[in-house]
């Protein structure tokens, strides 16, 4: 089998690319679950969620970062991540997080919440609680 | 005419104008250039975003159900997003936009609507509230600077607001960024959004859609996997178009407003810069006619000694 074993991988977030490179692995969550993504892996398109984003970029260097909700595309061995935010669990500011789920939390504990607003609170308190759990090194 | 030392204190005084002014302007232009570089740094995301969306659109047949995209037929309630800054001493900046938020709320009231406010940034908020507006949502700290976080906060505050029925459209004033030089306000309709922008080709895609050619007939050939079905991708990735459309306004008012401060601060020091010398002239004058005062004084106590 003539195929290679990396694959390009690009990371852009709405403040600029995060990282663009070959990569031997890729490993994520998408809304179905975890995923583990390899060199000449199918076409995919997946809503993905907050969780540790790993990127290995050889068998000595892993990358690793705290991804936000985001989508991710698979085509012609290139895989493309969208993510609101991506950055290194070490940058988290665990104090600013938790504060940020407290307001989550008190938006759905609000009185007269509509259904938009709930779902979109509990969006809010899945991103906080991943990376809440990063920030600690969970 | 004014003494010398009042002259001399108001030379002193206008040159520290004049410094002050200078520096405000040095650090507006090196802020300016971030912020265009922001911009510039929002695209390649923005771009992909919407080619996703397309994708996901032609798979998932019809769209309609999306209460996002759905246009209300009785408009009862008119939402209106200010874009201000948090700062002064930028020329009209804030206030071209308040002004243009109030003649929407007339417009809204003649036509027996309900008007809701939200606001971006202290001056705006502030200005509102003094004016005793129905203000439902502010948000400031960050205008100079904004992040992407700032506009998903907004955003879904906004879209929560949408879709259960506090407001049945919304409009966002703000500030547009051509040049440093020429900003001008802009009336847009965030919400419904609207389809055709959303999945239509918009003029920044045609370079990339050349790029893709061959790549896009595979694309459309290939069996994709979704996850989850693309009915609920395109429900997750519309509203994100709309935080991504609110992140665009905050950073085109970000850039205004540095350039707007940055031409401010510039014709503010070129003002001093002429007051300085019609003062110095006037100093001169003031010190030409003691000196000749002081001679008539010398010469009137020798003729009156001789």
């Amino acid at each position: 089998m003539a195929t290679s074993t990396t694959f390009s991988v690009e990371v852009l977030t709405p403040e600029g690319e995060v990282f663009s490179g070959d990569v031997l692995q890729l490993s994520t969550r998408t809304v179905i679950g975890e995923i583990g993504v390899l060199a000449n892996h199918v076409p995919v398109l997946a809503a993905l969620k907050p969780n540790l984003l790993r990127l290995k970029v050889s068998d000595s260097e892993t990358k690793v970062y705290a991804q936000s909700h985001g989508m991710m595309q698979i085509f012609a061995n290139h895989a493309q991540l969208l993510l609101e935010e991506a950055v290194p669990p070490s940058e988290l500011d665990a104090s600013a997080i938790e504060a940020e789920q407290a307001e989550a939390q008190a938006k759905l504990d609000g009185p007269e919440i509509g259904d938009a607003a709930r779902k979109l609170a509990q969006r809010d308190l899945e991103r906080t609680s991943a990376f809440l759990a990063l920030a600690r090194g969970e | 005419m004014a003494n010398r030392k009042e002259v001399t204190n108001q030379i002193s005084s206008v040159k520290n104008i004049r410094q002050i002014t200078r520096a405000m302007e040095a650090v507006a232009a090196a802020r300016l250039r971030k912020a265009e570089n922001r911009i510039a740094q929002l695209r390649p995301y923005a771009q992909s975003m919407r080619q996703l969306t397309r994708r996901a659109a032609a798979q998932a047949g019809s769209f309609s159900h999306l209460p996002i995209l759905n246009e209300r037929e009785n408009v009862e309630t008119l939402g209106v997003l200010l874009v201000t800054g948090d700062r002064g001493l930028a020329g009209a900046f804030n206030a071209n936009i308040i002004k243009e938020g109030l003649n929407l709320r007339d417009q809204a009231l003649d036509e027996g609507k309900k008007v809701i406010f939200f606001v971006v940034g202290r001056r705006g908020d502030g200005a509102l509230t003094f004016r005793k507006q129905n203000v439902s949502g502010s948000w400031t700290g960050f205008t100079d600077r904004p992040a992407f976080t700032n506009a998903r906060d907004i955003g879904e505050d906004l879209v929560a607001a949408y879709i259960d029925g506090h407001v049945d459209r919304v409009e966002v004033v703000y500030n547009r960024y051509v040049s440093p030089l020429t900003q001008y306000v802009q009336n847009l309709t965030l919400l419904p959004v609207q389809q055709a922008e959303v999945v239509g080709e918009g003029a920044e895609d045609e370079a990339a859609a050349e790029l893709e050619g061959d790549l896009a007939k595979a694309h459309a050939r290939a069996s994709w996997e979704y996850e989850p079905d693309p009915e609920d991708l395109l429900a997750q990735l519309i509203p994100e178009y709309v935080n991504i459309s609110l992140y665009r306004n905050l950073l085109e008012s970000a850039a205004s407003e540095l350039g707007a401060r940055m031409t401010a601060m510039r014709s503010a020091a070129d003002n001093a810069e002429t007051m300085i010398d019609d003062l110095t002239l006037e100093m001169n004058r003031v010190r030409q006619a003691e000196i000749t005062q002081e001679i008539l004084e010398v010469v009137g106590g020798a003729e009156a000694l001789g």
